[in-house]
């Protein structure tokens, strides 16, 4: 019969692993369990750029195309990524800054050429708002992710002894943004900054489904912001 | 006894879970909607909601022609102008019928209808978007009931499905976002419908 004491060191090494080694071993297993992505940033510049501390910047999803739309969270991604940091800018909130100017950056009303904001801005209650925000540049984020070469299939069954499941699934994932930046203060295209990135998810199933997840969306967000940070900060 | 007593019990809920997996989904529409940044026209505006549009609902039926959706959105288009109208105009004075109108002080009315309402869903199109597509009757009376302006006007909105996002509040997404395209198009267009554009000029309110 096992002792007390014995019971009891046994129930806290347990318990000590339970509270250090489980998260520290799941945090590894999440790092090297993720897929491999890559990623490819351009920056085409057109013209001289740099930014106040009392000026921001605001960055819109486009959502003019019939067939995709610019998601909401990748555009919060970015604009979290940019305000961050010790080169951090001043970012109005997207869904803040397009309920504050209704109806004019509706996806049927948004400007789509620098020459489009330059008329908008004659508009008194558009440039009163927009000198409120100090906003210096909009970027206009446009793309999205598409998801390709779904192989594979995974089987899952239960029985009165158990469950499992077998097999393996795999696809690929390919994120394309572009990001142009316009200067309020000129009306003029600064430049563009676009970002490709691709990996490869696998599921393989033995007993249970291990998810090894390509972050291809949030690397293409980081890489972007990166850029977009550096690019308006005029470096 | 007790196998009986909770059979008893457990009747009423099987039935009720047959009965709701008879029965067609219900989706009351529910958003929020901002204020224009416009100029407003320096008049009064008395507003129409007839029955129709304040109990405004959509049925869409399955591929057998059962009712699988009902989608009442009357509540969220009186909520929508009631947020628009003031913005655009100096005065607005909600009117329980047209024949109230000559005694309310109002320059105009004006009485929206929906004319039409479709719905896409994912699983009949096999796009990745719920959409929803409105056509609107807009009409501008004299207070006295004569014709000043009538033109229609559409709208559209889309939301794209998401892994955690409930068919519900797909349509319901997909509708405030025609809602609000409505919005934007009626603020900005209105002024530029011709016979609108010719009255103004008469009540001297045209630029």
């Amino acid at each position: 019969m096992m002792s007390a004491s014995l019971a009891r060191i046994i129930t806290t090494k347990t318990d000590l692993f339970r509270q250090c080694c489980l998260p520290l071993l799941l945090l590894v297993l999440s790092l090297f369990m993720s897929a491999c992505t890559t990623t490819t940033v351009d920056e085409f510049r057109q013209g001289e750029t740099g930014i106040e501390a009392h000026q921001s910047i605001v960055i819109l999803g486009r959502r003019q195309g019939s067939t995709y739309e610019t998601r909401e969270e990748f555009v919060t991604c970015v604009g979290e990524r940019v305000a961050r940091g010790t080169e951090a800018i001043r970012v109005i909130p997207e869904k803040e800054f397009i309920d504050s100017l209704f109806p004019w950056f509706e996806p049927r009303t948004a400007p789509l050429r620098t020459s489009d904001l330059q008329v908008l801005m004659e508009e008194p209650l558009v440039a009163q708002k927009i000198t409120e925000y100090g906003i210096r540049y909009i970027v206009w984020v446009d793309g999205q992710t598409e998801t390709s070469n779904r192989m594979g299939s995974i089987s899952c069954a239960v029985g009165p002894g158990g469950g499992g499941c077998f097999g393996f699934g795999s696809w690929e994932d390919d994120s394309n943004f572009d990001a142009r930046v316009w200067d309020v203060s000129s009306f003029a295209s600064v430049g563009t900054i676009s970002t490709d990135s691709t990996g490869q998810s696998y599921v393989p199933a033995v007993v249970v489904p291990i998810p090894l997840i390509a972050r291809v969306e949030a690397n293409a967000c980081s890489s972007l912001a990166a850029q977009l940070q550096q690019f308006v900060n005029g470096g | 006894m007790s196998v009986l007593n909770s059979l008893k019990k457990l009747g009423p809920l099987c039935v009720a879970l047959l009965l709701s997996a008879c029965g067609a989904n219900s989706v009351v529409v529910e958003g929020s909607y901002p204020s224009p940044n416009v100029r407003p026209i320096p008049l009064t505006l008395g507003v129409y909601f007839d029955a129709d549009l304040q109990n405004f609902s959509y049925t869409e039926y399955t591929e057998t022609g059962k009712e699988e959706y009902v989608v009442a959105s009357g509540q969220t288009h009186m909520q929508l102008f009631n947020s628009v109208l003031p913005s655009m105009f100096a005065n607005v004075v909600v009117l329980d019928s047209l024949e109230a109108a000559p005694g309310a002080q109002v320059d105009v009315v004006f009485a929206p209808s929906i004319e039409e309402f479709q719905l896409a869903l994912p699983q009949k199109t096999r796009l990745d978007a719920y959409e929803v597509w409105v056509k609107y009757n807009m009409r501008l009376l004299a207070p006295d009931g004569a014709y000043i302006a009538d033109w229609v006007v559409t709208s559209y909105g889309k939301t794209p499905t998401e892994s955690l996002r409930s068919v519900e509040a797909g349509i319901n997404d997909a509708t405030v976002g025609a809602l609000r395209d409505l919005a934007s198009n009626f603020t900005l267009t209105f002024r530029s419908v011709p016979e609108v554009s010719e009255w103004l000029e008469t009540k001297g309110a045209g630029n």
